[in-house]
């Protein structure tokens, strides 16, 4: 894929008076400055600086009556909570700010490509492979220490001893693999989403694009959704004790 | 299968032609964006096949049990979202082919 930094990228660069330079075997030797290589980057970080000074703003001003805002929060973290609890059999609450956290970031990163000038951070594959090996990295944390080291790998050998040596290496594969599944999906979905909105920018600049875009906010919503939700359910499957 | 057969004939040679419009270098029918464009092409079809089963085996749950309803579209989504996966991960070999 070739690479086009995002004007929020260019314009900061300019702005900035940052050295643009090739990268090795990067974009067929265009020069382009680090805030323009790493551009992504620089997505996902105003994604986050946003989802952060969002959920401040809404904490620091907590009411008893909600205003619109503590509303549509309240209502994210009842669903989260709801969707945690149905899927992790006890005190599954303890994983909730993980859990939301990630949605958060995931879902401002999705979004962020509707903003003109800027692209959603998780139509990189970097960041996405990012978010996943996070969530693999917790879950097999909080596996480890709900059942213990050794039951917890022993769990992957399967029930019949003599047929662990097939299963334990094909089980290791399977958890590798979901690395790989669980970010290619959202980098899949987001990145064609843009890069076919791009197309459409490219065909009538006016009203045409406005479908796709709306379809893109469908679609960070929904891939968000599933990104929590496979994250939730990877989670109950490590953390829960089995009889 | 006869009318897939020759719907696959006929891009072939929709292929062929759009080749020979293009400058000198020749490219088969088997490296590159066609193999690209026509995997993506399949997958889409598999992938609107299987996601219409889906669809319909949730209209029906839904038609039978209403109250059921939001279970159902949660369940639904999530379905579809893996079946896409299958034509995502399509869409970034593509992007890597090209």
């Amino acid at each position: 894929m070739e690479h086009h930094a995002s004007l929020f990228a260019k314009w900061l660069t300019q702005v900035l008076g940052l050295a643009q330079h090739p990268w090795p075997g990067f974009a067929h030797g265009a020069a382009l400055s680090v805030l323009e290589r790493y551009d992504h980057l620089l997505n996902a970080a105003l994604a986050a600086l946003l989802a952060m000074l969002l959920t401040t703003l809404v904490r620091r001003n907590l009411t008893r009556i909600p205003g619109p805002f503590q509303q549509v929060f309240e209502g994210v973290v009842g669903g989260l909570k709801d969707m945690i609890n149905d899927n992790i059999a006890h005190h599954g609450e303890n994983y909730l700010p993980f859990i939301g956290t990630m949605a958060l970031f995931v879902f401002f990163n999705n979004l962020f490509g509707l903003l003109p000038g800027l692209s959603p951070g998780t139509s990189n594959w970097n960041v996405t492979l990012g978010a996943a090996l996070v969530v693999f990295g917790y879950y097999n944390f909080h596996g480890m220490r709900e059942q213990g080291f050794v039951k917890y790998w022993a769990h992957f050998a399967g029930p019949i001893w003599w047929l662990a040596p097939l299963m334990f290496p094909l089980e290791i594969l399977g958890l590798l693999s979901r690395i790989l599944s669980h970010s290619l999906r959202l980098f899949g979905n987001i990145a064609g989403e843009h890069v076919v909105a791009g197309i459409f920018f490219g065909l009538m600049p006016i009203l045409l694009p406005v479908p796709m875009m709306f379809l893109g906010l469908f679609f960070g919503l929904i891939q968000t959704f599933v990104f929590t939700m496979l994250a939730t359910i990877y989670l109950s499957g490590a953390v829960s004790h089995e009889h | 299968m006869k009318k897939f057969l020759t719907t696959a004939f006929l891009f072939t040679l929709a292929a062929v032609a759009f080749a020979q419009g293009a400058p000198a270098v020749q490219k088969s029918l088997f490296e590159g964006q066609y193999v690209a464009h026509l995997s993506l092409a399949i997958a889409a079809a598999g992938c609107g096949l299987a996601q219409g089963k889906a669809v319909v085996a949730a209209c029906e749950g839904v038609a039978r049990n209403p109250q059921a309803a939001g279970n159902i579209r949660t369940t639904m989504i999530i379905g579809l979202a893996l079946i896409e996966a299958l034509v995502i991960y399509v869409l970034v070999a593509a992007f890597a082919i090209k």
